[in-house]
């Protein structure tokens, strides 16, 4: 059945977002258009809407966790190694510290600086690859948006940062970074005044 | 749509229209009233929706029209073994 001769509203192109969508998926573009400029004005529609589903999808919230992350732990990183200190003597006693000259000595300085950030900053990144990674896929599973979902997802991310350090170490990782994350959604989510 | 007949058939034709037109929309408001009152928490915190409410929202449209397809199929059965029996 033609939508256009059951429904002319629609072949008249008035579309109200409460109305049914029976004009079809695509909108109904105004008739001075060339068929070049009608295609143009489609992949544009196609490619925001479909940008817009990447971003709310898990792949992307936990790449975009990930660098946020890595971005974080490199700058305390980079604002903690002002604060160290060098030790004089101790590179004074080091045969290789003797033979350095003071560019040389500069240069090492900031290579370690820049090994800091790097660590720090992979550090930053897997927790926070982690957290966003393990709630999107809960919350996607259970199809709910409560607080539960960031305390399962604390506890598995917590669990798996700890691993290495055996069973009951991760158990108790992953119950400490639960409550933390508990707190936090909990912070996130009070009655504002407004 | 139809041949060039007579008034009857024309009518007939946009009675159906109008027919079909009005079950569409009774079944998008439908939808839309029983899958809100599902997925949406009454605590409105922000206008856009979580990914819990749209996978939720997704999910409820997939069910409704699955178990429309089922009552149907099982009502023509029904149907069926009336007329026959």
């Amino acid at each position: 059945m033609d939508t256009n001769q059951a429904s002319p509203i629609y072949a008249q192109g008035i579309t109200h977002p409460l109305l049914p969508p029976l004009g079809g998926p695509n909108p109904v573009l105004p008739p001075e258009l060339t068929p070049e400029e009608k295609t143009a004005v489609l992949t544009q529609l196609r490619w925001t809407r479909y940008s817009q589903i990447g971003m709310e999808s898990c792949a992307f919230k936990t790449l975009a966790s990930g660098t946020i992350g890595f971005g974080l732990g490199a700058f305390i990183s980079l604002m903690s190694a002002s604060l160290q200190y060098e030790d004089p003597i101790l590179r004074q006693q080091s045969a290789a510290g003797q033979a350095l000259s003071s560019g040389q000595k500069t240069l090492e300085v900031f290579k370690e600086m820049g090994r800091g950030m790097w660590r720090s900053g992979k550090g930053f990144g897997k927790v926070g690859a982690l957290y966003a990674g393990s709630e999107c896929v809960i919350e996607s599973y259970r199809a709910r948006n409560d607080m539960t979902n960031a305390v399962a997802a604390g506890f598995v991310s917590g669990a798996i940062l700890a691993a290495s350090s055996g069973p009951k170490a991760a158990f108790g990782g992953g119950l400490a970074f639960a409550a933390f994350s508990a707190a936090i959604d909990m912070f996130m989510r009070r009655e504002t005044k407004e | 749509g139809g041949m060039g007949g007579g008034m009857p058939a024309q009518s007939a034709n946009l009675d159906v229209a109008v027919a079909e037109l009005d079950m569409i929309t009774d079944v998008f408001n439908r939808i839309v009233s029983s899958c809100h009152s599902k997925c949406i928490n009454p605590r409105y915190a922000e206008a856009d929706l979580n990914k819990g409410e749209s996978v939720c929202i997704d999910r409820c449209v997939a069910k409704f029209f699955e178990v429309n397809k089922k009552v149907g199929e099982r009502m023509q059965t029904m149907g069926g073994a009336a007329a026959g029996g």
